[in-house]
């Protein structure tokens, strides 16, 4: 028989195996996603070097009769989208020490950051004198916030779900796949603005 | 059954058998009847082109010789050995025993690492000066920029068939649109569908589209480049050849795309002055145009199968107008 | 039959083999269900994708009745344009990718000891998007103003002028089925990168994977890089052409160049998304009918890796005529020359494995042999192109589209037949015909030399693509392109018959008729739901064909191992 021995070295480097295809699957959704969250910067990516690639070429880049961008609103909104971040990692330390409340307090707190952000941007819109149709400085600005925006809606309601979720009794007594996901997608959304900040709010 | 010790034998002898004297003599013997076919074949590759119109011709043409026979020996050299082993290796019918077990040979695989490197350093190298020689634009400054203020390629001494590189004239300004060609002449103010230059000389031209973007491509010059609506193009290259040569549409631009072609002559100075100042006489008028003159006829209403178009620019208004059908060179 | 058959393990009993789940419909009706066995989703994969290739094709006739005069009379001009358009769509992205993921899907878990995809509900989720943009590109057609007529690359401003000013147009369809198809690859990739990533067999370290998995992941990895870029050029494109921002439109502002290099830096690493799983296929397929292992698999594997990150830095090759800078045009030029160092060692790697070897040439042989050969020809045009000073001649005209057809019809397609032949028996647990199958590919091997060989010389005499009429001078080479292609598309019918009726009443194949050696060949054929009862144990590297060493240490499937390698001789000799 064949059967011959197996080389010890092996099992320190053993991926662990699942016998049950539901938990292969648990194990797996946080890799899957992170994957997925690298490939999805791309896009920012491209639309990021877009900008850029605009505003290094084109001959008059602001629409005519506008200035610049008012900067004092939304570097406030950047604070608070960006402390969400911190509010958010606290929430998760609060489920992990298993205090319910204190993670939905701080969960919800976050909730309530995100749409603050949302709102100052939308407040930001109605007062801009430019459309998307103004050149290619309305187009990819309206098309960066505009697609970041989409994300951040994402996130919130992501965080609601998950708050109601957290209502069923027990459901997260062993961790929970869904809170972790969601937070790191809020660091991401973080992240973007902030690039996104300085190329279109600071780099004049 | 075969052990450890025994796959090292069988290796060993592998090894010895590949510097086996017979065997390095039927190698170079192989090596030189494809290095023999390669050559052969490079030079036919000068006859599957078009005429050599342009000193560009020359140079792109003998860049296209060099790497056909390249390539050749290549193909030859990995199909041959593996037709060899399709007809001398087979497996008998009812053979079920494994070949030998050989993994890999360092050596070997050393040895066709570095050969293709230093066989595209080759060809990189060799079509980097092509490109240089053929200065169509500044091969390291951007050359294609919105306030094209110098003329890429003057600075070039060295270009062949430049005669005069200190001459300098205005450029030829080239129309593209959907779908007509029209090429201005402006220190005569000519305009033509029909581009007219003389042999031996740097032609130079500006080059603009008012819709789309479309390709200035003349086959037998060898030379090509896509004109960008919104920017201005310098673009310049030598006829040698008189003669008369396609000049196509490459890059696709809609319904008409296949029709936008047209003629250039290529002729003396003495001729090329004396049909720039004949069209200088002559009155504006409407040039032949296949794109409008369907379009019209489909509009009509007679014959249309297919589907919404964009309606084509009116025929150019020029001095001087030609078929734009092919004339058979 | 062969001379062993005494020596077949006994037969897993039907309720394992022909149950695809539990409680699922147990007969072909599975195959029109929402399954999540990725093998019921690899098949749904391959057989769409090749009722697209024959829709394609069928597309592809046309324009070369077409072509086989010079005048454009067999069809109107807008409606040769929609074709080519259509052609190159539909053939990229609903005949390719799904197929290449079909066999991804099939093949991925089992080589590498799984029970399924690391999310089967993910799985079926992105195949059932294939035929609702299939449908969605189709649907183009009868619509007011017809499909796209800007070529698949939809270049701008082109791709903008929609001159019946409707809302809906063909080009908008198209754009928004190239996004939906887009979705489903990025689903399709994070899911295989996960399963390549996580769900490996006890044993099986990055170096005994077999070479399929290494080149399915390395082009996975592509597209979720790529494919973002692309999606990125075309939302920008869609509001440009639905809402009216002027991206890419120079008339305001816009930059047409700045989409192509969204374009490419997404298409030119697509078609080695294409070709590198075939280079797995072809990987697998000589050492089992050389028998002999892969040589220099370490190499070879990663040097997938190698033209994985070097396809990331050689799109503007194809825009060295557009309005590209001179330093760029000559950078592209050695980035994209490069290349061809991490396929020369795969190339020549091949030409080892098969050297010396004991080669029986089947059906699944004869198709990686041809196609090899078509791909070194295209391999070395490619280069070609890759020098600038050349590409400018020919940039644009039949010699590029010869180039990739030799590619992507010659070594792909190819190389797919050569992947479905291989891996019939083991997918519906049937033999095919050899003799059919051989038809087949002297029929294809002929087609696709008569018709995409003389278009090399029409390209450097200068006759652009995209034409629906050309001057007289090009008619010779055409007529017999043509005549090629029509001989093309007759090959596909005996391989059509051939995998109808051996699916239905093929020769029973066995679990291992070829005697190769992987974890697919150890279970049953088909492989029963969750493929494995027992996670098998690897122990040594794929393809140990000659030597002694057993692959796995315990007995994987529904009944014993003795002989991992299948040594005694069972099932079909050629
Ligand atoms: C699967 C598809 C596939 C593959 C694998 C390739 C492979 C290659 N292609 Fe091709 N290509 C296409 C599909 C493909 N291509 C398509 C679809 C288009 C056109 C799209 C369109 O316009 O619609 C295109 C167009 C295209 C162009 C643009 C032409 C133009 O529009 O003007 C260029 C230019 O550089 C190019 C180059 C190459 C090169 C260098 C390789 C290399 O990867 C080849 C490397 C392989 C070898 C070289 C052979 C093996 C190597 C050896 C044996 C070693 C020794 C050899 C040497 C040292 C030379 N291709
Ligand atoms: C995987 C990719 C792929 C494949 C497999 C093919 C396969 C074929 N291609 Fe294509 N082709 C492209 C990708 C591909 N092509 C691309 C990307 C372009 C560029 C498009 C552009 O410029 O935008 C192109 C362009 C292109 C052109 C140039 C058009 C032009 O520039 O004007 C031509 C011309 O001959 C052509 C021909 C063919 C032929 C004859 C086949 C043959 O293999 C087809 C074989 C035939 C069949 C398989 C049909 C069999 C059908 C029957 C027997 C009928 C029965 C079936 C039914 C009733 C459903 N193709
Ligand atoms: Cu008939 Cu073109
Ligand atoms: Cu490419």
């Amino acid at each position: 028989m064949s059967t011959t021995k197996v080389d010890p070295t092996l099992n320190a480097k053993v991926v662990p195996v699942s016998t049950h295809l539901e938990e292969a699957e648990e194990d797996n959704r946080m890799f899957g996603f992170i994957v997925f969250l690298l490939s999805e910067s791309v896009i920012f990516l491209s639309f990021f070097v877009g900008y850029i690639v605009y505003k290094t070429n084109a001959t008059d880049w602001l629409p005519a009769g506008f200035e610049g961008l008012e900067v004092r609103e939304p570097f406030i909104n950047t604070i608070v989208l960006v402390s969400s971040s911190f509010v958010i990692y606290f929430a998760e330390r609060f489920l992990q020490k298993e205090n319910l409340w204190g993670f939905r307090i701080f969960w919800l707190l976050t909730m309530a950051m995100g749409s603050f952000f949302l709102y100052g941007q939308a407040v930001e819109w109605m007062g801009l004198p430019f459309g998307f149709k103004d050149g290619v400085f309305g187009g990819t600005f309206y098309l960066l916030t505009g697609f970041h925006g989409l994300h951040v809606l994402t996130g919130v309601l992501l965080q609601g779900i998950m708050l109601g979720r957290s209502f069923i009794p027990n459901n997260y007594a062993e961790g929970e796949y869904g809170v972790a996901a969601t937070s790191l997608f809020w660091h991401f959304v973080d992240v973007i603005w902030i690039v996104l900040f300085l190329l279109i709010y600071v780099w004049r | 059954m075969t052990n450890q010790t025994g796959n090292q034998e069988q290796r060993t002898r592998d090894l010895k058998r590949v510097f086996n004297w017979r065997r390095v003599l039927g190698l170079s013997v192989l090596t030189a009847a494809n290095l023999a076919i390669s050559y052969w074949m490079g030079q036919q590759a000068y006859g599957w082109l078009p005429p050599q119109a342009s000193s560009e011709s020359v140079l792109v043409d003998k860049l296209f010789s060099f790497m056909t026979a390249v390539g050749t020996f290549i193909f030859i050299g990995v199909t041959g050995t593996l037709l060899y082993s399709m007809i001398y290796q087979r497996a008998a019918k009812y053979d079920p025993t494994d070949g030998p077990p050989i993994e890999g040979n360092t050596k070997l695989e050393i040895i066709w690492t570095a050969v293709p490197i230093m066989l595209i350093i080759w060809i990189g190298t060799v079509s980097f000066q092509t490109y240089d020689q053929m200065s169509l634009l500044e091969p390291f400054a951007p050359a294609v920029m919105k306030t094209a203020g110098t003329l890429p390629g003057d600075q070039k001494v060295a270009v062949p068939g430049d005669l005069e590189p200190t001459e300098r004239e205005m450029p030829i300004e080239v129309r593209s649109r959907q779908w007509s060609w029209e090429f201005y002449y402006p220190e005569a103010d000519v305009s033509s569908t029909e581009l007219h230059i003389p042999v031996d000389k740097r032609a130079r031209f500006k080059l603009t589209s008012e819709d789309v973007i479309h390709g200035f491509y003349v086959p037998a010059f060898r030379v090509k480049q896509d004109i960008i609506p919104g920017r201005e193009i310098n673009f310049s290259f030598t006829p040698i050849r008189e003669g008369r040569y396609r000049l196509r549409d490459s890059q696709y631009s809609g319904t008409y795309f296949a029709s936008n072609q047209t003629n250039v002559v290529v002729e003396s100075e003495d001729n090329y002055q004396k049909w720039l100042a004949n069209a200088a006489q002559t009155p504006l008028s409407p040039a032949e145009n296949v794109a409008s003159e369907s379009f019209d006829k489909a509009a009509e209403g007679s014959i249309s199968l297919g589907w919404a178009t964009v309606r084509p620019a009116p025929a150019p208004m020029v001095n001087y107008t030609s078929s734009e059908k092919d004339t058979y060179e | 039959m062969s001379n062993a058959v005494e020596t077949r393990p006994p037969k897993t009993p039907p309720e394992l083999t022909q149950q695809p789940a539990p409680g699922a419909p147990d007969n072909w009706r599975r195959f029109f269900s929402f399954s999540t066995d990725h093998k019921v989703i690899g098949i749904q994969y391959i057989v769409t994708a090749f009722v697209f290739f024959l829709f394609g094709g069928l597309l592809a006739m046309v324009m070369r009745g077409e072509l086989i005069t010079p005048e454009a009379d067999l069809v109107d001009r807008t409606v040769y344009n929609g074709l080519f358009t259509m052609h190159g769509t539909i053939m990229l992205f609903m005949w390719t990718f799904p197929m290449l993921n079909g066999l991804a899907n099939y093949i991925v878990p089992l080589q590498i000891g799984a029970r399924d995809m690391a999310f089967p509900r993910l799985n079926a989720a992105a195949f059932w998007m294939v035929p609702v943009f299939g449908v969605i590109l189709i649907t183009s057609f009868f619509i007011p103003g017809g499909p796209s007529q800007s070529g698949w690359w939809a270049y701008p401003p082109v791709s903008l002028q929609n001159p019946t000013g409707n809302l809906i147009n063909g080009q908008a369809l198209w754009l928004v089925a190239v996004a939906l198809s887009g979705v489903s690859s990025i689903m399709g990739a994070v899911n295989i990168v996960t399963t390549i990533f996580r769900m490996r067999a006890p044993g099986m370290g990055w170096f005994r994977m077999p070479a399929f998995c290494w080149t399915v992941l390395s082009a996975q990895l592509i597209q979720l890089i790529g494919l973002p870029a692309l999606t990125a050029g075309a939302v920008m494109l869609l509001l440009d052409l639905t809402v009216g921002t002027s991206f890419f439109d120079p008339a305001r502002g816009g930059d047409p160049v700045l989409y192509q290099h969204f374009f490419w830096f997404y298409s030119h690493p697509a078609v080695y998304v294409i070709v590198l799983p075939i280079f797995g296929v072809f990987s697998e397929i000589f050492p089992v009918y050389s028998r002999k292992p892969l040589f220099g698999y370490k190499v070879v594997v990663v040097s997938s890796l190698l033209i994985t990150l070097f396809s990331l830095v050689v799109w503007v090759h194809h825009m060295f005529a557009s309005g590209t800078p001179g330093w760029m045009r000559m950078l592209f030029m050695f980035s994209t020359m490069a290349i061809s160092i991490p396929t020369g060692i795969k190339v020549f790697a091949w030409v080892a494995t098969v050297w010396g070897g004991k080669i029986r040439l089947t059906s699944a042989m004869l198709f990686a042999l041809g196609g090899l050969t078509t791909f070194l020809f295209a391999g070395i045009t490619g280069i070609m192109l890759a020098s600038t000073p050349f590409d400018i001649h020919v940039n644009n005209t039949y010699f590029v589209v010869g180039h990739f057809h030799y590619v992507i019809n010659g070594a792909v397609v190819m190389g797919f037949y050569a992947a479905i032949y291989h891996w019939f028996p083991k997918m519906t647990g049937r033999m095919y015909y050899e003799g059919l199958g051989k038809l087949h590919f002297a029929l294809t091997f002929i087609g696709i030399n008569l018709i995409f060989l003389p278009m090399h010389p029409l390209g450097l005499m200068g006759m652009p693509r995209r034409v629906a009429s050309y001057d007289p001078e090009f008619a010779f080479y055409n007529v017999i392109a043509s005549l090629g292609g029509f001989l093309l598309g007759v090959s596909t019918l005996p391989f059509i018959l051939n995998m109808l009726s051996s699916w239905v009443r093929g020769e029973e194949a066995g679990d291992n008729p070829w005697r190769a050696i992987g974890l697919e060949w150890l279970v049953s054929s088909p492989p029963p739901h969750e493929n494995f009862e027992e996670i098998p144990i690897v122990v040594s590297p794929p393809y140990g064909y000659g030597s002694d060493e057993p692959l796995v240490s315990n007995e994987p499937a529904g009944h014993p191992v003795g002989n991992p390698e299948g040594k005694v001789g069972q099932g079909a000799i050629a």
